[in-house]
């Protein structure tokens, strides 16, 4: 553990996308205190370019962009984590059931992820908000039913190749429960790719609920990054400002959990970071 | 002395085309912008906005319509009503031919109105509903026979609204499924040329058009381009030239008016007059309160909403009825909720309406439905969140497909209140009546009176009206009708839009009727 732990720390990147975490988490939970106004309250004159009364400047109905930004930061990290948490929580069930009891039940609970896999993930999730309307309930339920597959899969590898070895054998013939040596001894094997993919995920789940709010199909009530964006693409030529800056920070988050998320694959699979 | 209203138009159509004194060149093509692309070329069994932009330059009416909503000659050349309102009598022109070259009689009058638009077109039905019969004495006389008086028939005849087929093409075959659905074939100043799906349709000068000289352009190309910014950079560049309606985005109209080569007209929606509302659900605490309804009403900042939503392409509705109907003398203004001390007001009606503040500021919660139309319509309600708030009302919004919405408003009832677009179109009983009538409160039949609010007083007098004959006894009657209604208030009537029409200055008379884009572009000319 202590490896792991050199490892993960030693890597510079981690370190910038680590940063860059903790000051959005940090923005997210403060938000009421650092921006205390309705972000949808009409504040000023509308489009007022950054550096004004407003630091970042105001919408096309006069709302202040920065508050946007820190009320964002929440409902997009919210969202983002939720959906993956759910989508994980699936997956890991799916995919654990499937490698662990193998034959039939692998068959149908497979062929069941690849009916979910084969349609593309984006237009799936539309049609799923489409169905449900938007709001943000519904977006943690769309978000999670299109990225949960994945981890199924990379839960089934894992269980695989761990069910064979020679410790769950010993717990089989010790007589434990099917669910105590699923639970107890199997999964937590699984854990350093789960772990990878699960980060990589959030950042997957940012990015598509950004594209359902820039569609219009993001939570009505919700200030989001994509809101934001969805709502300025509009005025790109006169109003840069109502793009750029939600734009930039959903591309420093996604980074960032992107140079977290390689992190720690490089610790936990040393042997692959070596090559 | 008799007592018959004579409207003779016989010679006002030689006028009409002479009144430029110098010749207009001729020759050049123009390219509309339509979006989206049209389902079908049928515009008779079919109101889809895109359609009639294209096939009302392929057909023409018994009438067209100058913009005090007055009716000019066109397939018609004059018109007699009937000392008891219950007939008309229409001269056709004899030098009409459709453009597969067979003469235009009466035959074809009679069998477009009861045969079709009677039957299938979705306004016809209500609009021909008491057209009993359509006599044809001789090939150049038609009769309408109707039940009743309804002079609104007169303001629904325009190439767009009921356009004139050719009985021989259309007669043949089921109408619905008609092999010239697609390749329509008319009398209008443009002949169907091609339909290339998913890129443009070209209507080519009909060469033998009965308005001797007309038209001037040689060709028009509608062309479609889905995407929104492509269409106003390809506007600004001069490769397109005529473009409204929605295709092009209001904030993008603004922008294209500075430039040198471009004008942009707000003309042209005469005979549409779509007013932006917030519907309420009259059945409904707290909205079954007319004092909250009105106090609603004053909170809503029209001006922000026009100035910052629509772009400034739109003014203040002053109640259930357009302005536009002001040159025609039935327009008159409700309650005035667009004074100073509005907030003020809304906060006094809704303490008397015992909604009084609590701790927390705020009077009641409420879910707004937004109708579905766009990005616009977000914005609106967004808007419209913000104001109520300050009369410490709070407004969850709620944004459903167009489906699910017309469910919920019009067959379900199950909001509170919703926004809504609603045309007042060409005559009050066309459009007006639908939204409030106790007659039209129908479930699951949309665009009607989702409010389910009526009066015995407002019923009667719109049913006076619809077949009173003489504009301004119509006119007082409408007055009093606006002013019950708003006092009633079912409907927050917020603003009138006007389209904007995006026009190269290249082109002359591109708008010259009340139905701006959905004209025929005969006298549309290059300099």
């Amino acid at each position: 553990m202590k490896k792991f732990w050199s490892r993960f720390l030693g890597n510079p990147r981690v370190y910038l996308g680590l940063i860059w975490l903790g000051l959005l988490l940090l923005v997210a939970i403060s938000a009421n205190v650092l921006a205390p106004t309705d972000p949808f309250a009409i504040v000023g004159k509308p489009m007022a370019p950054p550096g004004g009364e407003f630091w970042l400047g105001t919408d096309s109905l006069g709302r202040n962009v920065l508050a946007g930004l820190i009320h964002g930061s929440r409902a997009t990290i919210l969202i983002a984590v939720l959906a993956t948490l759910f989508a994980v929580a699936f997956g890991t069930f799916i995919g654990a059931v499937a490698g662990y009891y193998g034959g039939l039940i692998d068959n149908v609970l497979m062929r069941f992820t690849e009916f979910f896999q084969t349609i593309p993930s984006f237009l799936f999730a539309i049609v799923l908000i489409a169905i449900l309307s938007p709001s943000a309930l519904n977006l943690v339920v769309a978000i999670a039913t299109v990225s949960w597959p994945p981890i199924a899969r990379v839960v089934r590898g894992e269980v695989l190749t761990v069910k064979s070895r020679e410790f769950v054998q010993a717990a089989v013939v010790a007589g434990q429960g099917d669910a105590a040596i699923l639970l107890k001894q199997v999964l937590p094997n699984t854990l350093s790719p789960l772990i990878v993919t699960g980060s990589l995920l959030i950042a997957t789940a940012i990015l598509v609920e950004s594209a359902l709010s820039f569609l219009g199909l993001g939570a009505p009530n919700l200030m989001s990054w994509g809101f934001m964006i969805g709502a300025g693409r509009s005025f790109m030529r006169e109003a840069w400002w109502l793009v750029t800056v939600p734009g930039i920070a959903i591309l420093l988050t996604v980074l960032a959990i992107n140079l977290v998320g390689e992190g720690l694959n490089d610790a936990l699979n040393p042997r692959l970071a070596d090559l | 002395m008799n007592r018959r209203i004579v409207l003779a138009l016989a010679l006002a159509t030689t006028a009409l085309v002479s009144l430029p004194a110098i010749a207009q060149k001729s020759g050049g093509t123009l390219v509309q912008i339509t979006q989206p692309e049209p389902p079908n070329l049928a515009p008779y069994i079919s109101t889809s906005a895109p359609i009639g932009q294209v096939t009302a330059k392929v057909f023409d009416g018994l009438l067209e319509y100058g913009f005090d909503l007055k009716p000019k000659p066109s397939l018609a050349e004059s018109f007699e009503v009937a000392p008891d309102g219950k007939a008309v009598t229409f001269k056709l022109r004899k030098d009409v031919k459709f453009h597969d070259g067979k003469p235009f009689t009466s035959e074809d009058v009679q069998f477009t109105i009861m045969e079709v638009l009677k039957k299938n077109h979705p306004r016809g039905i209500a609009t021909f509903r008491d057209v009993t019969a359509v006599e044809t004495p001789d090939a150049h006389t038609a009769i309408f026979r109707l039940a009743i008086p309804a002079p609104y028939i007169l303001k629904a005849l325009s190439s767009y609204e009921s356009p004139m087929l050719p009985k021989h093409v259309y007669g043949q075959g089921d109408i619905k499924t008609h092999a010239n659905a697609n390749t329509p074939i008319g009398s209008g100043p443009f002949k169907f040329g091609e339909w290339r799906r998913g890129e443009f349709v070209r209507l080519d000068k009909n060469p033998s058009y009965w308005r001797a000289g007309l038209p001037y352009l040689d060709r028009i190309v509608v062309r479609f381009i889905a995407d929104a910014s492509t269409r106003t950079a390809v506007l600004e560049k001069g490769e397109a030239h005529v473009a409204g309606l929605g295709a092009v985005p209001y904030n993008d109209a603004k922008k294209l008016a500075l430039r040198p080569n471009i004008e942009v007209s707000t003309k042209g929606t005469e005979m549409i007059s779509p007013i932006v509302e917030l519907l309420f659900n009259t059945k409904q605490a707290p909205f079954d309160n007319p004092k909250v309804r009105q106090a609603i009403s004053y909170a809503v900042d029209r001006k922000f909403a026009i100035e910052n939503v629509w772009f400034g392409f739109g003014k203040p509705a002053m109640g259930i009825i357009s302005s536009n109907f002001q040159p025609s003398g039935l327009f008159a203004p409700g309650i005035d909720f667009t004074v100073a001390d509005r907030i003020e007001r809304a906060n006094k009606l809704l303490d008397e309406a015992g909604f009084p503040r609590k701790a927390d500021g705020t009077r009641f919660e409420f879910t707004h439905d937004i109708t579905p139309y766009g990005e616009e319509w977000q914005r609106f309600g967004e808007t419209v969140q913000q104001n109520l708030a300050q009369i410490g009302v709070k407004a969850t919004l709620r944004y459903e497909d167009l489906p699910k919405w017309l469910k919920r408003t019009y067959t379900d009832y199950d909001f509170a209140i919703t926004s809504n677009f609603l045309f007042n179109l060409a005559d009050p009983v066309l459009g007006v009546h639908r939204g409030v009538h106790s007659d039209r409160i129908r479930p699951g039949t949309v665009f009607v009176n989702g409010s389910r609010w009526s009066s015995p007083e407002t019923d009667a007098l719109m049913d006076k009206a619809a077949v009173e004959t003489n504009d301004a006894t119509r006119g007082k009657l409408y007055a009093e009708f606006v002013q019950r209604v708003s006092e009633a208030s079912p409907v927050a009537y917020v603003l009138e839009v006007q389209f904007p029409t995006v026009i190269n200055k290249q082109f002359k008379n591109v708008i010259d009727t009340p139905l701006g884009i959905y004209g025929n572009f005969a006298t549309v000319h290059r300099e």
